[in-house]
């Protein structure tokens, strides 16, 4: 559901709109960026040992040919107990542990060294709500005739809970991200749904949810900082249109202690969730 | 203080007033028999007062236009003179009077016929008085002159009109408002009838919310702004509409592809009234419904004005408009906007020098969103009473003074959300309503100072209270954004409490002294040069940071944490008549400085914001250019073209925040932005059955925020966005021809039809209203996509009027 008014700018377009086509399109070229994929995620009911961190480069934004980051050095750091996990590198941009052990509410330092530079981050591990009943319908929605799956889930009492999910189909290349939190829905039961419009023109084809369909949907507690970030991320992704807010550049929180400057992209965080593989009937 | 003290003060003050009163005495009551003429100018055929037909004594430079409701008057020694009167696109009339006694003259003119054997009569503008009034950067549109124009959709809009004139731009088609020598639409006054209208758009700007049929004049200050407005740094657009036939009853109205328009007009109270009444409406809902689509979009408004003359010096005028938009998805969501306003005026005239007005004004903008899949409504609005008299004093024949008070209470509902079901997730909410009170007192002159020179000179004080009846949040370290200098980052600042201010109390008050002044220089009777100087305060601030402006976007008072804006306006022109004034040419450079113009920090969210200052960072803007207007009044080929050359950018620095600011502090463009701007308008009368006409513009694109880089994140690839407004969306130019039929009926056949066939776009270009980046979704590859909103679109439209 999200916070619903953001589709409006979104739906105005859809409507409105007589053209669309692609074109070309000269664009500027930022230096090129280490860019951190460092999302330890911890599967709520597992002993989430087992965690990766992806080191890449950034690319020209219309080469998409990124480069592993390799011979890195990468640890982190539990700030409460002291605890090091160091991550080996694999040699193809990722970096392994199998020592992780997650502890909520506690804060976590990442460590980065690489190519004469320093980049530190650090996050916080929130609790996940269990999500306690997970069903599908069609009365809901932007179309009454297209199916949407349904996650419900009680918001924490406090306020200041911060979500993330994502929903992958082995069909589609790309998944979809949600981001909210609980400014408008504080402790209340929240039936979250997930729908996917039926898009068909001229960049590309997705068909709705339909009987058989396999969906992983995976559901992430977050830390403030990290909304503000992926928030943005997600109201960028695919463009930003005519009544969106205008974009920005995106900071996360890897920061270089060397050269400030040569800041890093991508993301440190910590998170609890849970996974649901649903079958569509 | 000491009795003693307070005397002397007293004493202080009286000297001053003597010094002055001696002073005006010497300068203006220079002892010689002068006598006054006075009156009002009327059209023959309706009855309507005409607004800016100047009145002049022949062979003297002494000299007046017409207000806005008609009135004049002429202050001159004793004699014989000759009385010219001309108004454009009317006949002029000469009327001999021997000046011995002050003496009321009403006149009424009739308008040119458009028959071209008459080749003599031509449409005059009352240049003369042009040149020699200081009043410079003003646009003035007749109305006939923008019916004449080809538009979208077969839809007369003024607005679209305003935009081929130099120094006005719009943000791209489909886009609301417009811009002013490159300032921001929310720095835009307009007024109708003297109500402020908040939005000026219909179907997001695809049609200004002016009906053509109910309006009689449209007047626009690019700068230059009278004394006696305030309240917005960059324009002012003053529309009025039509008094209503006070002769006999008329009807016209139009019937096009999108909408349909129809006005009545006609006597009152036995010819001492009159009334009008303009409604329109867009049947495009029904297309979309009948075509199956269960989406519907459309608009109506209506217009609607009486007076009634009490006698000859007292008369009430009565008018209002009412305008919605409503936008529909199917069952999922819904959404109506529109301005409502109501005035009642008293013109008062004390006597044959001294004119009056009194103003009671309401106006409201509001809109609702209905989203039915989310169970709830969100409503939000902006209120405000005002309460204004106006009075001009015709001094001399060189001098006379506008002067007079206003006060505006305002209430801002910046929004609610009312859950429509039991089983809503949503829970209420009620952002903190505001209320303010904005006043204002202003003196203005208009002073003839030699033959060749004239000036006017005014001074407008202006206040605000922003009052309570809310909590104001408080911030840790008083700062609302903090600059996270790890990450490089602004950020929410910490809320550590609240205050709560009492109804009644006030929570921040402002007040500025805002001095204009403007200088003509007449070269000799075909030229003049002019030099103007204005600063205007501006107290409500419209958040938004799209692209272009929404209709869902909130007003926002200055208070704690925001600041009036302030901007000073320095302008030069030429003014140049040719060949008997069948042509004319206009250059202006401007330079203006605004200071507390507001930007966003990135990631901002003004959606159900309570709290707008952690989301915002005080800068300034600074716009600079040339404009250059070259028109040919005459003859069967009429139009003009116009060019500016302008430069609008603006910086936010960190400030309480800390840091650098948006930008690391530096200059960046401002949307509005435009390098070039050229437009050709040009209108051709072949004979009493056919005329055309054309539009051609070209624009530098709009400042816009390209990526500058990609990486991979969470199996998408994410852009990484270059500098605000670094880059420019690719020009936009566009053609338009039209093509009027008039068939020829009987001379006095009371029905006069027309046929108005249009082509925007002649020539199909795809303008980019925003091309946005993003990933394909069956290859992955990123790509650029384009949305370009008009390609050609024909129109046909059937006007008539009987």
């Amino acid at each position: 559901m999200q916070n619903p008014i953001k589709f409006i700018a979104l739906l105005f377009l859809c409507t409105l709109v007589s053209c669309t086509d692609v074109i070309d399109v000269d664009v500027q070229t930022d230096t090129i960026r280490l860019v951190v994929e460092a999302s330890l995620d911890w599967e709520k009911g597992t002993t989430g040992n087992e965690q990766t961190i992806t080191l890449r480069t950034s690319t020209p934004f219309f080469d998409t040919q990124s480069t592993d980051v390799v011979g890195a050095q990468v640890s982190v750091t539990n700030d409460v107990n002291g605890e090091v996990y160091l991550f080996t590198d694999q040699a193809d941009g990722t970096y392994t542990t199998d020592t992780f052990n997650p502890q909520l509410d506690a804060s976590y330092t990442l460590e980065i060294i690489y190519d004469g530079q320093s980049y530190t981050a650090n996050d916080t591990m929130n609790p996940v709500a269990d999500i306690i009943d997970v069903f599908q319908d069609t009365e809901d929605g932007f179309d009454d005739e297209t199916i949407e799956l349904h996650i419900v889930f009680n918001d924490f009492e406090a306020e200041g809970d911060n979500y993330f999910f994502k929903y992958e189909r082995p069909q589609d290349l790309l998944p979809i991200l949600e981001s909210g939190d609980d400014e408008f829905i504080n402790g209340n039961e929240v039936d979250w749904w997930f729908e996917i419009n039926e898009d068909d023109d001229e960049e590309g084809e997705i068909k709705p949810l339909a009987p058989g369909d396999v969906v992983t949907i995976s559901m992430h507690s977050i830390s403030r900082p990290y909304y503000n970030y992926i928030d943005i991320v997600i109201d960028q992704l695919g463009g930003v249109g005519l009544f969106e807010s205008t974009p920005v550049a995106i900071k996360g929180n890897c920061i270089n202690t060397t050269n400030p400057d040569n800041y890093a992209h991508g993301y440190f965080r910590v998170t609890q969730k849970n996974t649901i593989i649903y079958t569509v009937e | 203080m000491t009795r003693r003290r307070k005397e002397k003060v007293r004493l202080r003050w009286l000297n001053l007033i003597t010094t002055l009163t001696l002073f005006l005495s010497t300068t203006f009551l220079i002892a010689q028999e002068s006598y006054t003429i006075s009156g009002k100018i009327t059209d023959i055929d309706n009855g309507e007062t005409l607004f800016g037909a100047s009145v002049f004594l022949e062979g003297t430079s002494i000299g007046v236009v017409t207000n806005e409701y008609g009135f004049y008057s002429i202050s001159a020694p004793k004699g014989e003179y000759r009385l010219l009167i001309t108004y454009m696109g009317y006949s002029d009339i000469k009327q001999e009077v021997n000046l011995n006694k002050n003496q009321q003259f009403n006149f009424e003119i009739s308008e040119v016929s458009t028959k071209l054997d008459e080749v003599e009569v031509v449409a005059e503008e009352s240049e003369i008085a042009v040149l020699r009034k200081p009043e410079m950067s003003v646009l003035k549109m007749n109305i006939e002159t923008v019916k004449q124009m080809p538009v979208v959709l077969g839809e007369v809009d003024i607005l679209k009109s305003l935009q081929m004139l130099p120094g006005v731009t719009n943000n791209g088609e489909g886009t609301g408002g417009f811009h002013v020598r490159g300032g921001a639409g929310d720095q835009n006054l307009v007024l109708l009838d003297e109500a402020i209208i908040y939005n000026t758009s219909h179907m997001f700007g695809f049609f200004s919310v002016f009906n053509a049929d109910a309006i009689k004049d449209v007047k626009l200050y690019k700068g230059g702004i009278p004394a006696r407005y305030g309240g917005r740094v960059s324009s002012v657009l003053d529309v009025r509409q039509k008094d209503g036939n006070s002769k006999r009853f008329a009807a016209t109205g139009g019937i096009g592809i999108i909408s349909s328009r129809l006005a009545l007009e006609g006597p009152l109270f036995k010819e001492k009234g009159s009334f009008l009444i303009a409604g329109r409406s867009s049947y495009a809902n029904l297309l979309l419904k009948a075509a199956g689509e269960d989406n519907s979009v459309g608009f109506y408004d209506l217009n609607l004005k009486t007076n009634y003359k009490i006698n000859s010096n007292n008369r009430l005028f009565l008018s209002g408009y009412f305008g919605r938009d409503s936008f529909e998805l199917g069952d999922t969501f819904s959404n109506s906007y529109g301005n409502s306003t109501g005035n009642l005026r008293w013109n008062h005239i004390f006597n044959d020098k001294l004119f009056s007005n009194l103003s009671v004004i309401y106006s409201k903008y509001d809109y609702k969103l209905g989203l039915t899949f989310a169970e709830f409504d969100w409503v939000s609005s902006i209120i405000n009473y005002n309460l204004k008299y106006d009075l001009k004093y015709y001094f001399s024949d060189k001098f006379k003074l506008d002067f007079g008070a206003s006060g505006i209470y305002y209430e801002f509902d910046p929004g609610e959300i009312k859950p429509t079901s039991e089983t809503s997730a949503v829970n209420p909410l009620l952002l903190d309503q505001k209320k303010a009170i904005e006043s204002g007192v202003y003196v203005n002159a208009e002073h003839k100072l030699t033959d060749k020179f004239t000036a006017q000179y005014g001074l407008r004080y202006s206040a605000f209270t922003r009052m309570g009846g809310q909590p104001m949040t408080e911030y840790e370290n008083n700062q609302p954004v903090v600059y996270n200098s790890d990450l490089g980052i602004y950020e929410r600042g910490m809320a550590v409490g609240e205050t709560v201010y009492e109804n009644g109390d006030a929570i921040k008050s402002f007040g500025n002294i805002e001095p204009r002044a403007s200088l003509a220089y007449t070269i000799d009777d075909n030229s003049s040069l002019k030099a103007g100087f204005s600063r205007v305060a501006q107290y409500i601030h419209l958040l938004s940071n799209t692209s272009s402006a929404t209709p869902l976007d909130v007003w926002a008072p200055s208070g704690q944490y925001i600041d009036p804006q302030l901007s000073n306006q320095y302008a030069l022109g030429y003014f140049r008549n040719f060949k008997n004034k069948a042509y004319s040419m206009e250059a202006e450079v401007y330079y203006k400085n605004t200071d507390n113009r507001i930007d966003y920090i990135d990631g901002s969210d003004l959606i159900g914001q309570n709290t707008i200052e952690t989301e915002i960072l005080t800068g300034e803007s600074r716009a600079y250019g040339l404009e250059l207007l070259f028109r040919k009044n005459e003859g069967k080929f009429t139009g003009w073209i116009a060019y500016t050359l302008s430069k609008s950018e603006q910086r936010t620095p960190g400030g309480t925040a800390g840091g650098l600011g948006i930008n690391d502090g530096n200059w960046y463009n401002t949307p509005y932005d435009r390098t070039h701007d050229i437009s050709i308008s040009g209108s051709y009368q072949l004979n009493d059955k056919w005329s055309f006409g054309t539009n051609l513009v070209f624009q530098t694109g709009r400042p816009v925020t390209y990526p500058n880089g990609q990486y991979e994140y969470e199996g998408i690839s994410v852009a990484s966005y270059a500098n605000r407004n670094s880059d420019r969306l690719p020009a936009y130019h566009r053609l338009d021809l039209s093509v009027n039929y008039k068939p020829n009926k009987k001379p006095n056949a009371k029905l006069k039809g027309e046929w108005v066939l249009g082509l925007y776009n002649a020539y199909n270009r795809k303008n980019a209203a925003s091309i946005s980046f993003g990933q394909n979704i069956e290859t992955g590859a990123n790509e650029a996509t384009r949305t370009a909103i008009f390609g050609i679109v024909p129109s046909l439209t059937y006007n008539f009027k009987f």
